[in-house]
């Protein structure tokens, strides 16, 4: 089985089964919500693909010759123009654009083995899912504790203190931050590697099935591989959750603030409720249900930051994968790269509209 | 129209006067009033506003902080930062009178000094130039002293420091920094000055220098201008792109308002950085084209706000009786509603310019956008990155000024965000 199909299976099957749970248990309003959520997704998915397109395309300049770079004689750009279809009316290339897009058949790629690109994919998106989802998970639990703990001491010096955290983070180059740590755990006190997602020695015992290394370890129980491989994602993580935290400390601070002014808040202080029961218990739950539709737009910052930090810690991902292609000049790639991102943004926005409108009742068509 | 007969709507007890006021003078005086009429922090703004002028001074004019132009090559490679290069310096014995090159001097006729060096390397050289020099000064002056010293070359610096400790040598050329390895080993011996005849310790590098020789300090300010060019013209562009499409898109509505607002809503759910690379990739590099990548991504910014801005101040009561009184639509968008919308801009502006620097480093950092021969903080850093082993300094210091900018612009923009919408304050 290759990879992109086992992928597909370990994202795929949870989150269409919790659909089909939540379709059938759910009330009328909620199926029509989420009904009407996914016919939405497509005319989003057509925008994000025609802008990538509208960038890649319409905007002066040619592919091809700045591909070629100065070597390239008018006969072999006129070669390659011709192979790629980029001499037929912008019409028919936007319909190829689009079927390719749909069916993600994104062609071979223009230099190295000309591998199909979607082969070249399955093997650097399993890294980004590996560094993307830790990285979240920290941010989420730096964020929503911070959050709610400033919120709840404010005006207090840990108030003050998480608040100066979000602007320093915010404005942290997070090329920056990944350095650093390099240089002070990788560097200094050499305890942790820089670079690569294994050790290269130990990687050879590795069985690749899903090319997320550490699924991939543990299902053959190669704990050496496991833990080498856990050794590895550290810095990149804490590179990647810090930057993100940032933004929902600050997040999360704002709207427990609010609900904790809120009248049912004040009732239950009333009733003699302990204080950390009603931080954490009331106000923190039903503040997040705002934060979940931010954690959304911050999926922009996600993956912008995740191809910044593939490239400080040579991470082979998705991103990396991008920077590669540029430099290397490979131009189908670079397009296919880029119109998966905006998939992407796609589908997490569908997610993340469908989680909310389980957790918020009053989110219904 | 029963609004007429009715009484004018008076003032409700909780709106306190400076809500009131707020909405009657102009954005200067905002500022000025804001901590004497609601506590704002203006000191906040100003702190920023002052590092900025100091980050847009040196942008200028970087040529007046800066020691050395960015791209020449001035020292020696991997510096570290507060240490000097270099120096040959004179050992001479304790029990000497001399202390400088040009004591060594002696009257004409009279035994020639002479001096060990170490073989290889150019003390030799150095030596024989500063000689040259000094005997040129002095043999004209009064004393017939002449400086014409007996260069004997020794092929380690123990072999020339036991020339000085054994009498053979009247004194050595050492360069500093081997001296000071082994200064313990001859406690006979003591330094002098450098054969220049200054300090041991001239022409240090604050910053060290990286790993061709250029000093770190002059590439960081001179570093300042492309990153603030790139902040700055962006996010000029934005706006005056972004901000009449907002307003028209607002003030029209309808399915123009539609379609752009599709538009720049898929726009802004991108991830930026991503959209500025594919731009780039197909522009090529060059300081213009990253602007104008930058100065797309932050359209969308721009208009999503003015927009929500012009459809909540349209259906305000002032612009209805503007509208009553047969103002034209110009009129109205220029004197009603664009004036509501400046504030929220200048707010985004601050912050806008702050993302377009980080951006445009990250950029950089990627190794696009920016052909490498610029002074920019992103190449340092992506150049210092294979360095990261041996010198620290090359990573660090760059990536600080990078924070220091874009924290001046953010508090900027959190502080006016502050004056310009208080009741944001209590959040």
């Amino acid at each position: 089985m290759s990879p992109i199909a086992f992928i597909a299976i370990i994202i795929g099957v949870p989150s269409l089964s919790l659909l089909a749970y939540v379709f059938i248990r759910g009330s009328v309003g909620l199926r029509r919500y989420i009904l009407t959520r996914i016919v939405l997704t497509l005319p989003m998915v057509f925008i994000l693909g025609s802008l990538v397109f509208l960038v890649m395309r319409v905007v002066p300049g040619d592919p091809v010759r700045s591909a070629l770079g100065p070597k390239g004689t008018p006969e072999m750009i006129q070669h390659i123009r011709q192979e790629l279809g980029l001499n037929d009316p912008m019409i028919v290339q936007y319909g190829r654009f689009l079927v390719q897009m749909f069916t993600l058949r994104f062609g071979n790629s223009l230099i190295g083995g000309h591998r199909p690109i979607i082969d070249e994919m399955s093997e650097r998106f399993p890294a980004t899912l590996e560094l993307v989802t830790p990285a979240s998970a920290l941010a989420l639990a730096i964020g929503v504790f911070g959050g709610a703990l400033a919120a709840s001491r404010r005006k207090n010096v840990t108030d003050y203190g998480f608040r100066i955290y979000s602007v320093i983070i915010y404005s942290l180059p997070i090329f920056w931050l990944g350095l650093m740590l390099q240089l002070l755990f990788g560097v200094r006190l050499k305890l942790l590697p820089i670079s690569g997602r294994i050790d290269a020695v130990i990687s050879t015992t590795l069985v690749h099935r899903t090319n997320i290394y550490t699924i991939d370890a543990l299902i053959s129980g190669n704990w050496p591989a496991f833990f080498s491989v856990l050794q590895h994602l550290v810095l990149p993580t804490i590179t990647l959750g810090l930057i993100l935290s940032g933004i929902f400390v600050r997040l999360t601070r704002i709207n427990v603030i609010e609900t904790l002014q809120a009248d049912y808040i004040a009732a239950a202080r009333a009733r003699g409720i302990r204080e950390r029961v009603l931080v954490y218990g009331h106000a923190l739950k039903n503040a997040m249900i705002p934060v979940i539709t931010l954690i959304g737009l911050q999926v922009a910052i996600l993956l912008a930051g995740a191809v910044l930090t593939e490239t400080v810690f040579s991470w082979p991902g998705m991103g990396s994968y991008l920077v590669e292609r540029i430099s290397g000049r490979d131009y189908t790639a670079v397009q296919s790269v880029i119109t998966v991102f905006a998939l992407l943004v796609a589908l997490i926005s569908l997610a993340v509209d469908v989680i909310y409108s389980l957790v918020d009742p009053r989110v219904r068509y | 129209m029963t609004a007429l007969k009715e009484r004018p709507p008076e003032i409700p007890s909780d709106i306190t006067t400076w809500e009131v006021e707020l909405q009657k003078v102009g954005l200067l005086r905002r500022i000025l009033n804001a901590r004497r009429w609601y506590g704002a922090d203006w000191w906040f703004v100003t702190v920023s506003a002052v590092l900025v002028l100091v980050f847009i001074m040196i942008a200028l004019f970087p040529s007046w902080f800066a020691p050395f132009q960015p791209a020449t090559l001035v020292g020696p490679s991997f510096l570290a930062p507060g240490a000097y290069p270099p120096v040959p310096v004179l050992v001479v014995p304790n029990t000497s009178l001399v202390n400088s090159l040009k004591d060594l001097a002696s009257p004409e006729g009279q035994p020639r000094p002479s001096i060990s060096v170490v073989q290889g390397g150019n003390t030799a050289g150095a030596l024989n130039d500063a000689a040259q020099q000094i005997d040129n000064q002095i043999k004209n002056e009064p004393g017939g002293l002449r400086l014409r010293p007996i260069i004997d070359r020794y092929p380690t610096v123990e072999e020339a420091l036991q020339a000085v400790v054994d009498g053979r040598n009247n004194a050595a050329v050492i360069e500093s920094t081997e001296y000071t390895s082994i200064t313990a080993q001859y406690p006979t011996l003591r330094e002098g000055q450098s054969i220049s005849g200054g300090a041991n310790t001239a022409g240090g590098f604050l910053l060290g220098t990286n790993d061709i020789g250029q000093d770190v300090l002059s590439r960081l300010l001179w570093g300042t201008r492309v990153a603030l060019l790139i902040g700055f013209s962006s996010s000029v562009v934005a706006l005056v792109l972004g901000v009449p499409l907002g307003l028209l898109a607002g003030f029209i509505g309808g399915t123009p308002d539609r379609l752009m607002s599709l538009l720049m809503d898929s726009m802004y759910a991108f991830p930026g950085l991503i959209l500025a690379i594919a731009i780039t990739a197909v522009l090529g590099p060059s300081v213009f084209n990253v602007i104008v990548a930058i100065a797309v991504l932050y359209i969308p910014t721009y208009y999503r706000i003015v927009r929500g801005q012009t459809l909540s101040v349209k259906e305000e009561v002032y612009v209805e009786a503007a509208r009553s009184i047969g103002a034209r639509s110009r009129e109205i968008l220029q004197r009603y509603i664009f004036p509501n919308v400046i504030p929220s801009v200048a707010i985004i502006f601050s912050v806008n310019v702050a993302d377009a620097i980080l951006t445009g480093a990250g950029l950089s950092f990627l190794g696009l956008g920016l052909p490498p021969t610029i002074a920019d903080w992103g190449i340092d850093l992506a150049r210092g990155q294979r360095f990261i082993q041996n010198a620290w300094w090359l990573i660090t210091f760059p990536g600080l000024t990078i924070m220091l900018v874009v924290l001046a612009f953010t508090l900027m923009g959190e502080g006016l965000m502050e004056i310009f919408n208080p009741k944001l304050r209590e959040r």
